[in-house]
């Protein structure tokens, strides 16, 4: 009797199986849906270094974990990183949810919540529209999408028609970017103190909207955000004088802002041309040297492949609305004890400002800059050559960028390249130059 | 009977002039339109091997349904793994560019991109990015050469060339010699000339099944390059006619999903 209740158990649990996995068959509703779970992920050894002040800026191993599910219009999605290794002399083991969320999906509605990466905007490299995202400017890899860092937000995007979307993202939590500017030698006495973050609160949270017309001869967004941006400026936290030299430290400090945004490409011929422009809405800015004047930032570009080289060339600009020239203090009486600290007290002033200026480009009341990007294919695209040229013709400022990657199987591809940085005395990227500019080398095999 | 006479002379004089013979472009309208869908799914494998034999494989899902005069088609990587989530969508227009947007898994966007390169490696392979679109029939001048049984079949070959430069430039051949089975209007055989005239690649389409409108798929194809020894295979690992996939799915709003 035992005997054959078990095997009743074994035939009802295959036809409960049969079942089961015949079910999960028909709920498949067309080929070019994707399958209900999926895993993938990497796993890549990075070598970044040879700068002036580190032999070793970044030598980690990661083991990336990538997984999708999707059941009807439930669907997850997880990045989760594993990493270990020496990041500017410092030994770290570090475990990041690089993107972890949650939501639902359909044809015309989506809506996500938990950490998010949104990248907003049509240019290369330099998006004013793109505000949500913070990035960790000193994780150096091959790749400088591996900078994004992802945000806490709920994230929705109705689809009004095939060519007309909308989509509303509420960040309730500030994430700042990560620069890491106590590497720099900004002096003797100059320092960096704990950052000055906004109390997490529903006011301080951020606000972000885009309107998005996808047509045939031409996309065109028109976006708005309100909230603190990733890329916060520095206060004087303290000086201190009880030693004779001053000692400054300076303390992280993210401002409010709001931005109202546009952005379009437009084919004609064989040639893309890609705009985006920012105005960018700031209070304050005279009273708190953190706070960048209003502006306006626009990027203009063109894209088109020349003899297989595909070639993107990039005009960014930067107009600075109620522009002043900051003003070299002067001492008035160099025998006048009180004089002097006066006149020290406005020169860190004056430094700082002028610092936090160079750092939002706003050191003069226009600012040009101009953008090259290079890429070509070799060898059935099992090698790949880029270029990325930077030069700042209002601050000097040049960064080049080379890499060349080569596909060594479908799975195993290698990256060798380098990050070179230039400009004139305590500009932002003679300051970053013994730091940043080194050469890098990567080997990364997927799954 | 004089009056019979004329009109039998009149006849063969336009029998033989090709009047009432099908030319060399309403053969080709037709072996275009044996193997066309207003609306399909598959998955394919693609298969690339090198002079030496060594072998990349890529899968790709790929949807196609026609709205209005717009063949909106979009591609999925499936494998390999580094590209997976790569997602390339097409309007297909009948006489001018097609728009295609491309959204590449790393950049988290959708972008535009030029779609004037038809003539480049598809996914690096030997087939062009013109071999996965229907041909614009009105870049081509055509001509019957001969008729010729190829693997049992009674075939027209047809050469068609390219009317000017820029369509040369855009489709990566000068001209294209095509064998059309008389009966069915498939093609079986193609060969592409480069710009100097030279022989260039051949593609094979075999394994073509009648679907169920009538129709007709080649599930494995194959293109060898005679000029460096490469070769590239096609297979259909899954097909269905039709799709119930909304229009709002051939949108790049929908590229990353």
């Amino acid at each position: 009797m035992k005997f054959k209740t078990t095997d009743m158990i074994k035939q009802w649990s295959l036809m409960i199986m049969l079942c089961l996995i015949a079910g999960t068959e028909s709920r498949g509703q067309g080929l070019l849906e994707s399958s209900q779970a999926e895993f993938n992920g990497f796993v890549r050894g990075s070598a970044f270094g040879g700068s002036e002040l580190y032999d070793y800026s970044a030598l980690f191993g990661e083991f990336c974990l990538q997984s999708k599910f999707s059941q009807g219009k439930t669907y997850l999605y997880a990045d989760l990183r594993f990493r270990g290794g020496v990041n500017f002399d410092e030994e770290y083991v570090k475990y990041q949810l690089r993107e972890v969320y949650a939501g639902y999906q359909s044809d015309k509605f989506d809506l996500f919540l938990g950490n998010q990466i949104v990248v907003w905007g049509r240019t290369d490299g330099f998006n004013p529209t793109n505000n949500i995202t913070p990035n960790d400017y000193f994780f150096l890899t091959s790749d400088m999408d591996d900078q994004k860092l992802s945000n806490f937000m709920l994230r929705m995007k109705y689809r009004i028609s095939s060519v007309i979307d909308i989509e509303l993202i509420g960040i309730p939590v500030y994430s700042p970017s990560d620069y890491r500017f106590d590497l720099f030698d900004l002096g003797d006495g100059v320092s960096f103190g704990e950052a000055t973050l906004p109390e997490k609160s529903f006011g301080n949270g951020s606000l972000a909207t885009r309107l998005n017309f996808e047509f045939s001869k031409a996309g065109v967004s028109v976006s708005y955000f309100r909230g603190y941006d990733p890329f916060y400026g520095f206060n004087v936290q303290s000086v201190d004088f009880t030693t004779g030299v001053p000692v400054i430290i300076n303390s992280a400090t993210p401002y409010l802002k709001n931005t109202i945004g546009l952005d379009f490409d437009l084919p004609v011929s064989s040639w893309i041309l890609r705009g985006e422009a920012a105005y960018n809405i700031t209070d304050d800015y005279e009273k708190n040297m953190h706070i960048p004047n209003p502006d306006i930032a626009y990027v203009f570009g063109i894209e088109h492949n020349f003899g297989g080289v595909t070639t993107i060339l990039q005009y960014v600009g930067k107009q600075t609305l109620d522009f002043t020239k900051l003003q070299l203090p002067v001492l008035t009486d160099p025998s006048d004890p009180l004089a002097q600290i006066q006149y020290a007290n406005e020169m860190i002033e004056y430094e700082s400002t002028l610092f936090n200026r160079k750092m939002f480009y706003q050191q003069e009341k226009t600012n040009h800059a101009i953008v090259l990007l290079l890429s070509k294919a070799f060898a059935y695209d099992t090698w790949n050559i880029e270029v990325g040229g930077y030069y700042n013709i209002t601050s000097e400022e040049l960064m080049i960028r080379p890499k060349i990657t080569w596909k060594i199987t479908d799975a195993l591809a290698a990256s060798l390249g380098g990050n070179y940085m230039t400009g004139p005395d305590n500009s932002i990227f003679n300051y970053s130059s013994p730091v940043l500019s080194g050469v890098f080398v990567e080997l990364k095999a997927t799954f | 009977m004089k009056i019979k006479n004329i009109l039998t002379v009149v006849s063969l004089i336009f029998a033989t002039s090709g009047i009432f013979a099908q030319t060399a472009r309403e053969i080709s309208d037709k072996a275009s339109n044996a193997i066309d869908f207003e609306a399909m799914e598959m998955v394919l494998t693609l298969k690339i091997l090198d002079a030496k034999g060594r072998e990349r494989v890529r899968q790709v899902t790929t949807a196609s349904k026609k709205y209005g005069e717009t063949n909106k088609t979009i591609m999925k990587i499936t494998a390999p793994a580094d590209v997976k989530g790569t997602a390339v969508l097409i309007y297909d227009y009948e006489n001018r560019d097609d728009d295609m947007w491309i959204y590449m898994p790393a950049l988290r966007k959708t972008r535009r991109i030029i779609s004037s390169e038809k003539g480049k490696g598809f996914m690096s392979s030997e087939f062009t990015n013109a071999d996965m679109s229907k041909p614009n029939m009105n870049d081509f001048n055509y001509k019957i050469l001969s008729s010729e049984t190829f693997n049992g079949h009674p075939c027209w070959i047809i050469e068609t060339s390219c009317k000017n430069e820029d369509i040369e430039d855009e489709n990566g051949y000068s001209q294209r010699v095509t064998w059309i089975e008389k009966e069915t209007y498939l093609c079986h055989k193609i060969e592409f000339y480069d710009f100097a005239a030279e022989l260039y690649k051949i593609q094979f389409m075999e394994q073509y099944k009648k679907l169920s409108n009538g129709k007709y798929f080649a599930f494995y194809m194959k293109m060898e390059n005679r000029q460096n020894g490469r070769k590239s295979v096609i297979i259909i690992d899954k097909f269905q006619i039709g799709s119930n996939l909304s229009e709002s799915t051939f949108t790049p709003a929908m590229l990353d999903k």
